[in-house]
Order: structure tokens, then sequence, then C-alpha cells
């Protein structure tokens, strides 16, 4: 079996595990993880958007809260404030956040490193003071709650709507999906290949002719659509918007998922955020220095495995199929990344 | 192309109070392989950065084609086909042979093209392939470029200049820090590219410039002291005082 083949029946055990978590998780564990589980996939696009500049580009952000943020306002506002219908607020959530990100990433993205992760935290932490003294839009410390619009309405008696728990399941998984599919098509064209390049080699890739200053932009505003959806999705899933949720802390913990989970590789996010939130769920109100464990987690993992549990994952994958080659006797090895 | 490839006009880079380069006036004709020499600290690599526009000159004009390129941006420069590689090689460490030489052909194709699939990008696949072949690298073409040896990495850096397609490329010190048997390959392969594509080299090793070179240009801090022919350089008795240091000329 090649590496590619064990990372496609990976994928596939856990797309039919989140096809099936609704019947699944309540027959193990407490019917709440089906809520957890969607929670944990929601945050893990943030994660993934951090992953984004920091795996594939090369930009530590540590402000991927503000679109989040704007993406989460963008759908309480529209609903409670301007009376939008369920697609119409979704639509203005992700359309603020893509465009504040392109605002505020034309200026983050002519600095690199400390630079760039100052400027990110330093605009998360502006709109975040304007959300919380802008009472009248944004509810300020009370945040802002909205009863939820229907998705569809067919007649009178007909409607789709999340206030039923498995529309709202699928709903979430389904857009969640299309954000990592759309990241994976991204991820494997030319324009992909142009972020790892930056991230590599900045001189080398404007040596080459490339727009270094084009791509990182480019990513920033991807990275910011995809942290727009999972606010938008998170307004959704909550009915409410909160100043709390733009905080520098949301930002640092996408950031910590994303290293855990391991940044460059496309769904490590998925997995950092997932192992994070459940030791969270479970150990928070146990012991409540929990984060002292996950302080100590996140630097063996820095230490012992760079690339994070994603990378770990690679190089089991790696073995297993160098091992199985070995046995058929030859052929080639897949490429990474 | 009858006129030179790169003019260099009364060119002046200075860092604070020094001038790094003094007023350089240089042209390299096309069709001959020129080298410019000159001891440390004379200011070559910083004409090479002001060519290719990752230092902007103080002062002066730089024109490749015809075409004015003192202001223009390193990626703009490289798109009219202007290449160059490092002193200190510069490639794509985290990335594969391949994958380092794919992405610097498809850089012509465009990158911004983000619902392509780039095992589809023919032209970049079989341009990619072309210089793995041509380079001697097949073998090599799925190591990271991280694991490659010195000699190997300078060879990929190369590659990775050819696939931007130049008609003109800049190499600094291409030779440097290798063994014998690496130098005499790299030295071949520059003579054999020098026939299709215009090369200006920064070189130390003045054996090998004298061996390959059409015309030298000798600078010495930060100005051109003398150019000419491999046999008036050495005829020069200024040159040869200030740099090849021949005490009984």
């Amino acid at each position: 079996m090649t590496a590619a083949a064990i990372n496609r029946l990976g994928l596939a055990v856990f797309a039919l595990f989140t096809l099936a978590a609704p019947w699944l998780l309540p027959l193990v564990v407490d019917g709440f993880w089906v809520d957890i589980y969607s929670e944990m996939l929601i945050w893990s696009l943030l994660a993934a958007s951090v992953n984004l500049l920091f795996g594939y580009v090369g930009l530590l952000s540590f402000g991927q809260a503000l679109f989040f943020g704007m993406g989460m306002y963008g759908v309480a506002i529209g609903v409670a404030k301007l009376g939008l219908g369920f697609w119409p607020a979704f639509g203005l959530g992700v359309v603020l956040a893509t465009a504040m990100a392109a605002v505020a990433g034309a200026l983050a993205v002519r600095l690199t490193w400390h630079y760039f992760a100052i400027i990110t935290v330093v605009f998360s932490l502006i709109f975040y003071f304007t959300a919380l003294s802008w009472k009248p839009l944004t509810g300020g410390d009370d945040g802002l709650s909205f009863s939820m619009p229907p998705m569809l309405a067919l007649g009178d008696d007909w409607e789709l709507s999340l206030t039923d728990s498995t529309v709202q399941y699928y709903f979430i998984i389904l857009v969640v999906g299309a954000c990592y599919a759309l990241m994976g098509v991204i991820l494997k064209s030319p324009l992909g290949w142009a972020f790892r390049t930056v991230r590599e080699n900045a001189t080398r890739a404007s040596l080459i002719g490339l727009n270094v200053y084009l791509i990182r932009l480019t990513a920033f505003i991807a990275a910011g659509f995809i942290a727009g959806v999972a606010g938008a999705l998170f307004a959704f899933f909550g009915r409410y918007a909160s100043a709390s949720y733009m905080f520098y802390h949301v930002s640092g913990e996408a950031v910590v998922w994303a290293i855990i989970g391991g940044a460059g590789t496309l769904l490590g996010p998925v997995v950092g955020t997932s192992l994070l939130i459940v030791l969270r769920e479970e150990l928070s109100h146990a012991w409540e220095h929990y984060l002292i464990l996950v302080g100590v987690i996140v630097i063996l993992v820095v230490i012992f495995a760079p690339r994070g549990l994603g990378g770990v994952w690679h190089a089991l994958v790696r073995r297993v199929a160098r091992a199985a080659d070995e046995d058929a006797g030859g052929g080639d090895g897949e490429g990474r990344s | 192309m009858s006129g030179p490839i790169l003019e260099i006009a009364d060119v002046e880079k200075h860092f604070g109070g020094l001038a790094a380069l003094g007023g350089v006036n240089a042209t390299v004709e096309s069709g001959r392989l020129t080298a410019i020499i000159g001891p440390n600290g004379a200011g070559k690599t910083t004409l090479f950065n002001v060519v290719t526009g990752i230092l902007a000159p103080s002062a002066g004009t730089i024109r490749f084609l015809g075409r004015d390129i003192t202001r223009s941006s390193v990626h703009e420069i490289s798109r009219l086909g202007l290449a160059r590689t490092l002193q200190i090689k510069s490639v794509f460490h985290g990335l594969t042979v391949r994958e380092n030489l794919w992405i610097a052909a498809q850089s012509r194709e465009g990158v911004f093209k983000p619902f392509a699939n780039a095992k589809t990008c023919r032209r970049a696949n079989e341009q990619a392939d072309a210089l793995l072949e041509e380079l001697a690298l097949t073998r090599l073409a799925s190591q990271q470029a991280a694991n490659l040896s010195y000699g190997d990495v300078a060879l990929l850096e190369i590659g990775i200049a050819l696939a931007t397609e130049p008609k003109l490329l800049l190499l600094d010190e291409p030779i440097c820090g290798m063994g014998p048997a690496e130098t005499e390959r790299t030295v071949e392969k520059i003579r054999e590219l020098s026939k299709r594509i215009d090369i200006v080299i920064i070189e130390h090793d003045i054996e090998v410039v004298f061996d390959i070179s059409d015309d030298i240009i000798v600078m010495a801090l930060g100005r051109v002291l003398a150019r000419g022919t491999p046999a008036e350089i050495s005829e020069n008795a200024e040159v040869r005082s200030a740099y090849l240091g021949d005490d009984d000329a």
C-alpha cells in the first residue's frame, strides 16, 4: 500500500466517522459530545486559517480571531439589527471578514516575523475594543444574541432551519468540509506551491519572478475568508456574538492548535483543535490549572515533533508504506506534502 | 539585438557614508561571456544586487535589453529574462529538487491559478523533467533540497535560474567552495550554457576566469578599473599592479 493510499483510507475513516457521529457518539459517550464535535470542527477552521498562513506561507499571525469576529458579528448584526435572512447574513459575515483581511493584510504583509505578528495583534486589539465599546451595534460586554432565521422556507408549513439539531450538524460539516476541500485544491495548485516557496525562501521566490507581496496578501485574504466562515458558523451555532471571541487569547489558542496539529499539513489543525478541546472539556472543571498541561504538550511537540501530530502521522504512514513496499519488493515511494 | 544586453551607466550605491559603488559604467555584450573580477569589497556583488533590483541604486541608470530597469522590482526584472544565483547558495530547502525546478518553470506561466492542479501544468512539468535530465539530477528528483551535497545545491540553483528561461544569467561565485571535480563539472556546464544564454560571472578563481571568459571587467573600490579581453587584461599594467599583484611589472 502506498502512502497516498493510506492517507486516503485515513481520510475516508474520518469522513465516515464525521457523517455518522450523530448516531455513533451517543452510543459511546453523552449526547452533548455531538455538539462539542461540531464546535471542534468550527474552531478547527480558525486553526486552519492560522495554518494556511504559518504552515504554508511562513507568516505567524496572532490576530486571526479578528476575522473570526468579523464573520461572527456580520451574522449577528445582520440578523438582529438589519433583519437579514439566513443566507444574506451568512454572506455579510464572510464578506466583512474577507474585506477586513484585505485591508489589514495590505499593511501587515509588508512585514514579516515578529513585526508581522505584532501588527496582527494590534489590529485585532483595535477591533476588540471597538466591538466592546460600540454597544448599540455590538451589545458590548453582553454580546448580541439573535433568533435563528430559517435557511429555506417552502410555503407556510415547511422550513429548513438550524433549530433542527440534525440540520445544524450536517450544515456545519458541509460548510467545514467545503472549506477544507477548497484549501486542499488551492494547496495543490501553482498558487499553493508559490505559497510554499515564499515560506521557504522569499528572496529566491522573488528572484524567479514571483510577486512575494501579492502572494502573501492572497494567502492573508484566503486565511481571513476561512476564519470568517468559522466565525459566521459559530454565530449560527451559538445564536450569539461576543467581543470576547475577538480577543487575542482566541488567536493565540488557534496558533497552539495549529502547531500541535501540525503546521504545514492540511488536516493537522483538526487534530490539534480536537485534542485540545477534548482536554479542555474533560480537564477544565476537574483541574483549574489544566493549561499547565497544555503548555507542557506544546513544549514537547515543538521540541520532539516540530511538524506536529500531522507530521508524526505522515512520518508513520511513510514508514508503514516503505515496510509494505519492501515486502512487496520495490516500487517508488510517494513524495511529501 | 544589436546593442549591449545590459548597460550600466554612472551607477552609485551608498550605504550611509560608504560608497560601495562610486559611479560604475559597464556594458555587457550579447554573445560573449563576461567575467567580473576584483578584490573583496570591490562592489561586485553589490553591482549584481543593484542590477537585479534587490538594492535600489543611489544614482545612475540600468538598462536591460534596452529597457530602463533602474526602479523595477526584483520579480519584474526576473520576468524580463534576467536570472541570477547568489553567492550563498539559495534554493527552496524544504521542497524536493523537482519541486524547486517546477515552481521556477511555472513562474513563467503564472502562479495565480488557485484551481489548477499542479500535476496537470504540462509545460512546467516537461521543463522540470528536461532540466533534471540536463543537469543529471534525475536520480535526486524526489530528494529534499536540504539533503543535497554542496555541489548539487549549486547545480540546482543554476537549474532554478535556467527554468525561468533567462536571456541573461548572472552567476555570483558559482564554483566557490567546490572541490576540483565539482569545479570542472560546473565550469563545463557554464561554458556550454554560454553558447545559448548570455552570462556574467563573478569569480575569484583567475585561472577559470581567463579560461572561459570573452570579456573581463576589473573592479576595485566600487569602480571599474579596466575592461577588455583576457589578453588585454593580462597586459594591463594598472590591473597587474592593483589586482594581480605582479610586483616586477
